[in-house]
Formats: C-alpha cells, structure tokens, sequence
C-alpha cells in the first residue's frame, strides 16, 4: 500500500515536471510558433492519414436565436489520403475521392500543398464526363465545383491551406476564453504578394493554449467586413492528436454553412508514394486495390 | 405551336415547382444577405450530429452499390417563326416547333471485383416521346432506343494497366474544341449542349497505360475503327441527301488505329507528346458510279503528330495543343455533324492546327475562359483544277469565349458561351443554368440565338432562337 501511494506521487511528480515547462514554454511563444504549432497539428492529420469525412452543406437561418439548416443539407462522403514530404514533412501531398452521392461518384482531387510561400500549390481533378485529368488554378475551377471549393462546400483549398507563415504579419490581439477554453486570439494579415492570391484581407484565430487547436477562425474581407467565420468542435484526442472533429464554415454574405465532420481518422499508414499520383485518379482498378490496402492497415 | 407552348411551359411549371420545394422551410427565420453579423452569436454543432451516430462502415459494400442511374426528362425546341433566304428570291420557313420530347436512362456500372481488377460499363436509353423528331420520322409512334457506351475490362499491376473492350481516349488540353481530341468518333444530334460523355462515342480497343516514376505513357490499339453516324432523319442536321448514306462497306480489309502518348508533369505545368496513325472520323461520301443507289462512303487514314501543354499561373491556366496531320482530305468544315454535307474534294494534304485558350477565376464565384481553334492545310493550291477552290483555305477554326457565376455555393451556375468561325461567318449565343435542387434532382436550362451569313452552313439555322429545358434524376 505504502510503495503503492509512493509510486502515485512518483508519477504525479514526473507528471508535474514534464507539463510544467510544457506550460510555461506554451505561454512563451511567439505569435508564429503558435501557428507552425497549429499547423504541426493540422499537418499531422494529413500525414500518412486515411480518412473518411462527411461534408453537410446547407442555407443558414435562425431558430429560437440559433443558427440552423434552413433547408435539408446537401451531404456529400468522402475518403481522404495524405502523406507529408519535404523538409520536415511540411508539404502535403493528398487525394480526396467523392463517396456519396451517387451522381458525383468516383469524382477525385489530387492537391500538393507547399510550405514555401513562393511555391503555388497545384490540384487536378478527374471528372469521368472529361474523360481525362484537368489541372486546376489556384482559385479557378470548372462546372462542377465552386471555384477553389472543396467538392463544391464552403470550405475553401485555402481555409485548409497550410504553410507560408513568411507571407504573413501575426500578432496576438489578446489572451481569452472561447467555449470554455484559454485561448490565444491571433491576427493574420497577408503581405502584398500573399494578398493578391488570398480572398481574405485578415483573419483572426482562436487558438486553444493546451491543444493547439482553432476552435473559431473569423475571416475578412478587403474593406474590413467579416465574410466567414470557421467554427470548431468536438475536440477530441484522435490516434494522438488533438482535432476539431466537427468543423463548421459559415459565409456570412451568401448565408451558406457547411460542415465537416471527420468521422474516421487514421495515422502512422503506410501510403505508397505511387497513390498521391495522377494514377489515382484515372486508374480506378489501382485506386481501389490500394485502398482496399490502406483500409487493411486500419484493420 | 400550341404543343410547344405547352411542353415549355410544363417544363418552366416543374422547374418553378421543384425550385420551390428545395427552398422550403419549417419555421426557420431565412435570413437576407445583407443582414450584418455583429460579433458573437449562437451555433449549435449538435446539427450534424447524427454524422457520427450513424454506421458509417464502408466493408458492407455490395456489387449492387456501382451503378449510377440517371433518369432525365428533355424539352427543346426552336421559338422563332422566321424564313431563311438561300439565294436571291428562294427562302424556306423556319417554323417554332418542338424537335426533342424524350425521357431518358443512363446507366452506369463500376466494380473492382477483385484486387487489380474492375469491370466498367454504361449505357443509355431513350424513349422518343409526341413530337419528338424521331417520333415523327417513325411515323407519329414513341420509338425507343438503346445504346451501350462503355464495355471494358481492367486489370492493373505494377506499373501498368491493361484496358480492354468500349472506351474513349481523350487528348490535349482545351476542354471542347481541342485539334488532338480526334480519337473518339462523335454524334452531335441535336442542336443543343448535351454531356461531352453522350456525344462522343466508344470504340473497341486495347489500351495500355504505363506510370513511370516521373513520366507516364498511354497506348491504344483500336481493331474496328468507327466513324460518325450520318444525321438522323428529321433531326435538325439532317438534310435529305441525294443519294442514301449507308454505313462504311468494310470488305474484308483490316482497318486499324493506333497511337501512344507521353506525358510528364512539372511543377505548374504538364506537358505531352503524342504521335497516331488514325482514321479521319467522318466518312466521305462519293456518288454512286452508275448514277443510281446508295452513296459510297470512303474513309481516309492519316498520321498524326501532337503536342499539349498547361500552365498554372496564380488564378490563369494556360492550355495550348498543337497538331500536324499528314494525309487528311481537305474538304471539312469547323463545326462538327456538319462535315457530311462537303461537296468532297478528293485530296489529301497536310494541316497544321492549334487550340489554345485560357481559364482565368475572375473571383471564387466567377470564371472566364476562352479558347480558339485555328487550323490551315499546307501547299493549300497544289494538285487543285483551275477555278477549284478548298471550301477551307487559309486559316480556319473557330473560337470560344465563356463567362461562369457559380452561385448559392454551386448549387446554380450560370453561363454565357459565345461561340464562332474565325471568318465571322456564324455566331452562336447561349445562356444557359443549370440548378442542383438536392443530391438527386437537377434542373438545367439553355437558350441558343444563331447568326449566320451565306458563306456559312450554318446560315439553314439563322436566326433560330433554340430553348431547352432538362430536369434529372440521379441515384
């Protein structure tokens, strides 16, 4: 009994020291640790991952003072490779393939997202009705999607963007609660070069002290005007990263809302190099043997 | 003319009735979009909840699971009571009626059956409803039609893949009006914008893809090449020939297409390199020697050289295609279903032709995008009879200008096309919108104004003003 009591104030100590500095050294960073460390999380979740999203998009209205779905929303279910490359793992490279619904089947995105800020991000897409793989623009898209658009939601290629810190200013505005949480308030303003390829003049984050997690975004526009705001819930420890498992993007000038929501998430997958190549998207028998191989991992 | 009005405005009453639907609501302030969020305000995340309630479980998949129905319902019809003058004092009316009234079916298949594997197919029906053209051509009576589109049989492994059965092959850059995408034979039927995927047509064939590791290759071999089907009786490209046109009498002469391509992706940029011995996809078609019975349709095999290349800079994508064919008949026009009425010439040169274009994101909402098509035969006048002319001589081809807004996060999209021959000969303006009401319902409509002068064939269709409305069913 007595070793017992000893070896639980043993841990309890060891606990204290090593969170201790932990503590003391998250209050100590600068504005832009703050956000490569959010970004460390977010890469994380990307990085030898598969996961199996649902996107919910719908027109927003108010019911009993709450915001809610005015119309059914629309759902779409996808699965998400990802596997991080380049110094210290800070590009990505990832494929998203479009479950549900059944009109949109098979229809996939191939994205390599860079970290230095000189270097543009790149995507293709393959629609069965083209017959062949497209490269997409930054910002452009064709019919199908919304320009720039995840499968056509609210979420942006850039709301989900990673890297490039240099292009930015941050600074933190102040240190407050949000959903019952400490957090940091971070402002982000692009610089010139940034600006011109960004939709958002601004944007303020709040990022949680102890999880490095954004559990609201607020985006602006050129003349000051919030236009999205970024909601993240459901904080939970997922394969040892702490992840919004809910995250809710609201454009407040089209009263749109979607929703993602990660329902699987898988790391530490053995992603052959060979599935983050325009294979996937044009070559369905090798798309789906292989992710027939990924989900066996999980097994 | 009172049935047209009618079918349009049934078609206009259920795209105002499943509008209406899909904006419904139950008790839910809608809010405008002005209205002003002025810090905080209550969300609750419980909304998508159920997400993670329900059995999400991919591993109860069933073969069933890989087809993809679509069901549709098309109107369309010209509006414009007007004539067209040919020549001088010889015109013919040009009456609004309706052309298309048909329900249709397309079905598609896909399952990996076994690790490497997959069988693909799809298919469409069609039932050619009262005053439908083809209803008419079969004597006042609903016709239906079938067609199988793609049959093939995969197999991947390694680095390769093996395609085998119905398929297309589908090169260059510029989406719509590329030089290089000469591989699948086409069936333009109706003077309306239907999906690429319907209007071209599959062919027979092996094709072998090989995934380098910084470059790939693609290689077909087609057996049985085929050609353009002539225009359907009473379609609006259908003019009553003076000899019947019949199919291509094979004989027993072994026809045969083949061709690879090598593509490589930079950073920004992809670029391919593509060589072919082809077949030209429209048919020639000579009269009959003894004066009497059916056209001879005559093919022409020709080579093929090409080159694409894109290039992403910032919200502009670049797409050029170049092609040089050697040995191809110089006697077609630019826009296609129109090649069968040439008064052929029996020669063959070379031709030189390009696409290039651009497809710039004005915003996140809005795109523009513009390709043009040019094309010219080399050593144009040799081998011609004096006062013989090319119905194309100098630079030909025809050009594209189309303006996107993608509203209510895409669920409406909304596009204007301006389409035309490099000689100004021809104008084509349409607006069209097409609104996805839910995961199943689509709504899309079009409107087509045609200008055209004499030194165009499309002149039999100026002043036309085209509507058509198409409302599907997905699942």
């Amino acid at each position: 009994m007595g070793n017992q009591t000893f070896r639980n104030e043993l841990i309890v100590l060891f606990t204290a020291l090593i969170l201790l500095p932990m503590s003391v050294a998250a209050q100590d960073l600068s504005p832009r640790e703050i956000m490569e460390r959010l970004e460390d999380n977010q890469r994380a979740t990307s990085n030898s991952a598969l996961s199996r999203m649902q996107l919910s998009t719908c027109k927003f209205g108010v019911r009993e003072g709450k915001i809610t779905c005015a119309e059914r929303p629309r759902v779409k279910s996808l699965e998400s490779v990802g596997k991080g490359y380049g110094p210290d793992l800070k590009d990505t490279k990832s494929v998203a393939i479009l479950l549900e619904p059944a009109a949109e089947r098979g229809i996939g995105m191939l994205s390599f997202s860079y970290d230095d800020g000189a270097r543009d991000n790149e995507s293709w897409l393959y629609l069965s009705a083209l017959g062949r793989v497209k490269r997409i623009a930054s910002g452009s898209s064709d019919d199908e999607t919304e320009p720039g658009s995840l499968f056509g939601s609210e979420f942006t290629t850039e709301d989900q963007d990673t890297g490039k810190l240099d292009e930015y200013t941050i600074n933190i505005l102040e240190e407050t609660t949000e959903a019952g949480r400490d957090v940091w308030k971070i402002e982000m303003i692009p610089n010139e070069e940034r600006a011109r390829k960004s939709r958002y003049s601004r944007t303020v984050s709040y990022i949680d002290k102890e999880r490095f997690v954004a559990l609201k975004v607020e985006m602006y526009d050129q003349y000051g005007k919030e236009i999205k705001r970024m909601l993240g819930a459901r904080v939970e420890l997922m394969n040892d990263i702490w992840i919004a498992r809910s995250t809710t993007i609201m454009n407040l000038v089209t009263n749109r809302l979607s929703n993602m929501a990660f329902l699987e998430m898988h790391t530490g997958i053995d992603v052959d190099d060979e599935f983050l190549t325009q294979r996937t998207l044009t070559d369905a028998a090798f798309r789906e043997t292989e992710l027939e191989k990924l989900r066996a991992q999980i097994d | 003319m009172r049935r047209t009005r009618t079918c349009l405005a049934l078609a206009a009453s259920a795209l105002l009735f499943t509008l209406n639907s899909a904006t419904a609501q139950d008790d839910v302030l809608v809010l405008d979009d002005d209205v002003q969020f002025d810090g905080d305000f209550s969300f609750d995340d419980d909304l998508f909840s159920a997400a993670f309630d329900e059995d999400n479980s991919t591993s109860n998949s069933s073969w069933f699971d890989g087809f993809t129905i679509k069901i549709s319902q098309q109107f369309s019809g010209q509006l414009n009571n007007h004539g067209v003058e040919l020549a001088p004092g010889f015109s013919f009316p040009r009456e609004a009626e309706l052309e298309t009234n048909r329900l249709g079916a397309n079905i598609r298949y896909q399952n990996a059956f076994a690790p490497g594997w997959l069988l693909q197919a799809s298919a469409q029906v069609r039932v050619y409803l009262n005053d439908d053209y083809q209803y008419r051509a079969e004597g006042d009576s609903i016709d239906i039609e079938s067609r199988g589109n793609e049959l093939f049989l995969q197999r991947s492994f390694d680095r390769h893949s093996l395609k085998i059965g119905r398929q297309t092959v589908v090169w260059g850059e510029t989406t719509g009006n590329s030089v290089l995408d000469v591989i699948n034979t086409t069936e333009f039927r109706d003077f309306n914008i239907i999906d690429i995927e319907d209007a071209r047509l599959n062919q027979w064939m092996l094709v072998w893809d090989y995934f380098g590791e910084d470059s790939n290759f693609s290689s077909f071999v087609n057996l049985y090449p085929e050609f353009n089907p002539p225009a359907v009786r009473g379609s609006p490209f259908f003019f009553e020939p003076e000899f019947n046109l019949t199919d291509y009498d094979r004989d027993s002469s072994l026809l045969f297409e083949a061709g690879t391509q090598w593509r490589k992706s930079f950073e920004g940029s992809d670029i391919s390199f593509m060589a072919a011995y082809l077949y030209e996809n429209q048919l020639r078609y000579e009269d009959p020697e003894t004066g009497i019975g059916d056209a001879v349709a005559e093919t022409n095999d020709f080579f093929l050289l090409g080159f694409s290349a894109n290039r992403a800079i910032g919200k502009l994508l670049l797409n050029f295609d170049l092609a040089y064919s050697h040995d191809v008949l110089a006697d077609s026009f630019s826009f296609p279903g129109t090649a069968s009425l040439a008064n052929p010439v029996n020669l063959k040169k070379d031709q030189i032709g390009s696409s290039l274009g651009f497809e710039y994101a004005i915003s996140n909402e809005q795109s523009v995008s513009l390709g043009i098509q040019a094309q010219k035969l080399l050593d144009e006048d040799e081998g011609l009879l004096p006062g013989q002319t090319l119905i194309n001589d100098g630079v030909f081809g025809s050009w594209l200008v189309r303006y996107s807004n993608t509203l209510m996060n895409s669920d409406l999209v909304i596009s204007s096309t301006l389409q035309g021959d490099l000689n100004a000969n021809s104008l084509l303006a349409l607006v069209g919108a097409d609104y996805t009401i839910n995961d199943n319902w689509a709504v899309s409509g079009q409107i087509i104004s045609i200008t055209s002068n004499d030194e165009s064939p499309l002149l039999f269709f100026a002043e036309d003003v085209r509507l058509s409305v198409t409302l599907s069913y997905s699942f």
